[in-house]
């Protein structure tokens, strides 16, 4: 009965299945940078054209349910452009042409290309990200920061064990509301709702300590951590696909900021 | 012993080591008792030894001690001696031990680290630094040791129980211990996956090549795998040492009153007459004692007066969820159950067969694809019934009063700082909406109903500091106060020992002689003499109605003797005759 969404795997080998989580780490954070250096709406229009073309041809990852999986994100988009629009500075000058007169607030051209640039902002991280981490699992993110960038073993293996109990604790959050509701002790209007959320976080927190009390014990069994340098069962090298990666990434972004319209 | 005079600690000895324990104590940090003490024993190599004892005995923290974690991980105060193929475990590293020893825990969802299996098993032996070549062929040799061979890219989410829990074996063979220690592995399992375990663990118990420790409450499969059996007392207190055929019936006796389950071949002694038996004082069930038994003629004429009427209908439910291709996944198709005043049924099938979310559409908690869900309170005495009405349209209010769920996990229910509290939240609550005064007559009634649960003297415990027993019970007790028509139970056993599934089951047979209806979901055999009727999932579907008599002559799964031999550890609990 999970309640998270199904985790999107690639479905077919791709190239950039067959890069590095860190090489695509490092060519998602130039576009990242590339589009909020800049309010100029073109280069998070440039960049999202990348990005789905990278995604279409290059993920691996079933194209069909990207637009479910980025759904959560569409509210954030609609309502972070409505506002950049609404409370544009451009707004106040005098100079510029009303487009549009709603009750006392008068919109501009320039607010709304600004707005649909901070919208698009969110759109391209949000693919980006998927272009970062949908192609490889998390254990290969854990292996490759570890491999390639000696992030300690401590931090990168127990939040993937971490990350892996994440979908127990929704399944406990359920489970402690279907219990209030069947006792009589649904929350009534907003401040009781605040107290019963409150509630219900401490048994979670609570189960969600035990839980990792358990895990952690077992990891030890196992001999983490236990001071024997670790070995790797997968290993990772960075290739010339990381490279070629990173190269085009930064190209890309290049483009996207400097070719002029 | 030998093998330390020949090559010292520094030496990774091969082949299974021997234990010898002298007078083993440890207390945890913070505690006044010990978890475990005087424990004394010598398993020979290659050995398999039985460990048994009631809920609290400290038989996990006897594992924890053979494997290390006590005293090298977790803090508390060490006792005597104990020593695993001539090291002392108090003064090894626990580097040094985990590389002979593999511990295998009872929950399989917290003991699978990666999401992968090759991955998972590969774990353990990148923490011990093996070369990666040897992984590499270490791994699938492993996993086809348990009858996984294949299984390397499957993401471990989507095994079932009993294959996380022969994952979880295979982690340690790979390491290739000399000894395992397994802590109920079962203990979460359906029939057919604790079946194919107690396979591989007999295996294992052939080959002699591993010394192995078995905590376990299935006694009828695990007792005929081992050599020795120590049996633990409460408090931690050794009862006695013995080879597994040769337990002295002063023991059985002890082992019996200390409300651990006892295997049946070892009851004779308990059951059929003869001088033996007069040493053995009969069972007190610690709770049933305490509670106020509903006089049987008594109990029989309500039933007979308003037993029968329906309560709870469920027709053609079809559940569905979101599957991990974007598809939906079938978790329920074409149900239909009825529950009438006064029945116990049992819910049985296989992990995934659908149970917990019948239980939750039957509340309401979710609401069916298709078809239909209706209930109804308990009509009063010689008043007409209540219409029937869709369990999810109720309000919480109304909901409380008619049915009532005890998760398998009894913490996440819980809602209040003390025990006191949680038994009258519910009534506070419906207080509170009418507009009434509350105070002290709930603290008094609450009170009355946890001495009658057996939990008097922790009215003002925090809730999450009971044990599992009494964390039970007092979600039992949080339903006394406004007891709903309908009960559901997830597991109501689950980790209980026999004193503690007799206490559980005497409440159960007081609210029932009230004629309340309750649904019991259980892996647990020994429960289904106790309940007046069956009803089996499978894939979604319920695939057998009836006695629990007919259920247990042919179970309606493929193969059946897992569900058949399932009555393990014990003879069915002792429970009064119900009401049909």
């Amino acid at each position: 009965m999970s309640l998270l969404p199904a985790p999107l795997a690639p479905t077919r080998p791709a190239f950039l299945t067959r890069t590095t989580p860190v090489a695509r780490l490092v060519a998602g954070t130039t576009w990242l940078v590339a589009s909020i250096v800049t309010i100029d709406p073109v280069v998070p229009v440039r960049l999202t054209l990348a990005a789905i073309v990278a995604l279409w041809l290059w993920s691996g990852l079933p194209l069909r349910r990207i637009p479910g999986r980025l759904a959560p994100l569409g509210f954030a988009i609609l309502s972070l452009t409505a506002f950049s629009i609404l409370l544009s500075s451009a707004n106040g000058d005098r100079s510029l042409a009303t487009l549009v007169q709603i009750g006392p607030a008068r919109i501009t051209g320039p607010a709304i290309s600004t707005g649909i640039a901070v919208g698009l902002r969110v759109v391209v991280i949000g693919l980006t990200t998927l272009l970062v981490f949908g192609p490889s699992d998390p254990t290969r993110m854990a292996d490759s920061l570890v491999q390639q960038w000696r992030v300690p073993d401590r931090f990168a293996y127990g939040t993937l064990a971490a990350l892996r109990v994440a979908p127990f604790m929704a399944g406990d959050w359920a489970t402690i509301g279907a219990a209030r509701r069947i006792r009589g002790l649904s929350p009534r209007g907003p401040v009781e709702r605040v107290r019963e959320a409150g509630g219900r976080l401490l048994v979670m927190l609570v189960s969600a300590i035990r839980r990792a009390e358990r895990l952690a014990l077992a990891m030890d069994a196992r001999g983490f951590d236990s001071g024997v340098r670790r070995t790797h069962f997968r290993e990772l090298r960075t290739g010339w696909r990381d490279w070629l990666t990173i190269a085009v990434a930064i190209a890309v972004a290049a483009c996207a900021l400097f070719v002029a319209r | 012993m030998t093998e330390a005079a020949a090559g010292g600690p520094r030496t990774v000895a091969v082949g299974p080591p021997s234990v010898e324990a002298a007078d083993l104590g440890w207390t945890y940090a913070g505690r006044s008792r010990p978890a475990i003490e005087g424990l004394t024993f010598r398993l020979q190599a290659g050995h398999v030894l039985l460990v048994l004892g009631p809920s609290g005995s400290g038989k996990s923290t006897l594992a924890r001690a053979l494997a290390g974690l006590v005293p090298n991980v977790l803090p508390g105060r060490w006792q005597g001696s104990l020593r695993v193929g001539g090291l002392e475990v108090s003064e090894t590293p626990a580097r040094l031990l985990g590389e002979r020893i593999g511990l295998v825990f009872q929950d399989p969802d917290s003991q699978l680290v990666m999401t992968r299996v090759d991955d998972e098993v590969a774990f353990g032996l990148e923490n011990r630094g093996w070369p990666r070549a040897r992984m590499v062929s270490g791994v699938p040799a492993a996993l086809a040791q348990v009858g996984l061979a294949g299984f390397e890219a499957r993401s471990t989410v989507t095994l079932s129980g009993g294959e996380k829990q022969r994952l979880a074996i295979a982690d340690v063979l790979a390491a290739r211990p000399g000894m395992l220690i397994l802590d109920e592995p079962t203990a979460n399992l359906d029939p057919p996956g604790m079946h194919a375990i107690f396979e591989q663990l007999a295996a294992l118990a052939r080959r002699r090549e591993h010394t192995i420790v078995l905590i376990e409450h299935r006694l009828e499969a695990a007792l005929p795998l081992a050599d020795d059996v120590l049996l633990i007392g409460d408090e931690g207190r050794q009862l006695a040492f013995a080879p597994a055929g040769d337990v002295g019936r002063d023991a059985i006796g002890l082992l019996d009153r200390s409300g651990a389950w006892v295997p049946r071949a070892w009851q004779v002694t308990r059951q059929a007459g003869g001088p033996a038996v007069g040493a053995i004082e009969p069972v007190e069930p610690a709770v049933g004692a305490a509670v106020e038994p509903v006089a049987g003629a008594a109990a029989y004429e309500r039933r007979a007066a308003g037993g029968g009427a329906l309560l709870l209908e469920a027709s053609d439910v079809r559940v569905e969820y979101g599957a991990d291709d974007g598809g939906k996944r079938i978790a329920l198709d074409g149900v239909s159950v009825s529950l009438r005043a006064g029945e116990r049924v049992a819910l049985v099938g296989p992990n995934g067969a659908g149970k917990s979310s019948l239980l939750f559409a039957l509340a309401g908690l979710l609401r069916p694809a298709a078809g239909t869900v209706r209930l109804r309170a308990l009509p009063p005495n010689g008043q007409p019934a209540e219409p029937l009405r869709d369990p999810s349209r109720l309000s919480s209010n109304e909901i409380a009063a008619r049915i009532g769920i005890v998760f398998q996990d009894p913490e996440l229910g819980f809602v209040a700082g003390t025990s006191r509290d949680e038994v009258s939240a519910t009534a506070r609550a419906m207080g509170r909406r009418r507009g009434a005064t509350t105070g002290q007559a709930e603290d008094v009634e609450a009170d009355r109903v946890l001495s009658r649960f057996g939990l008097g003297r922790l009215a003002l415990e925090i809730p999450f500091r009971l044990s599992q027993g009494e964390q039970r019970r007092l979600s039992l007790a949080a339903l006394a106060l406004r007891p709903p028509a309908v009960l559901l139970l997830d597991e109501p056993t689950f980790g209980l020992d026999r004193r503690g599934t007799e206490a559980v089951l005497a409440l159960l047979d007081d609210r029932r002689d009230l004629l309340q209806a309750q649904v019991l979901a259980t892996h647990d055999p020994r429960l289904l003499p106790a309940c007046d009727r069956v009803v089996a999932l499978d894939r979604g579907r319920v695939v057998f109605d009836g006695r629990p008599e007919a259920f247990l002559a042919a179970p309606p799964y493929e193969p059946p003797g897992p569900w058949r031999d399932g009555i393990v550890g014990g003879p069915p609990v002792e429970s009064r005759p119900g009401a049909r």
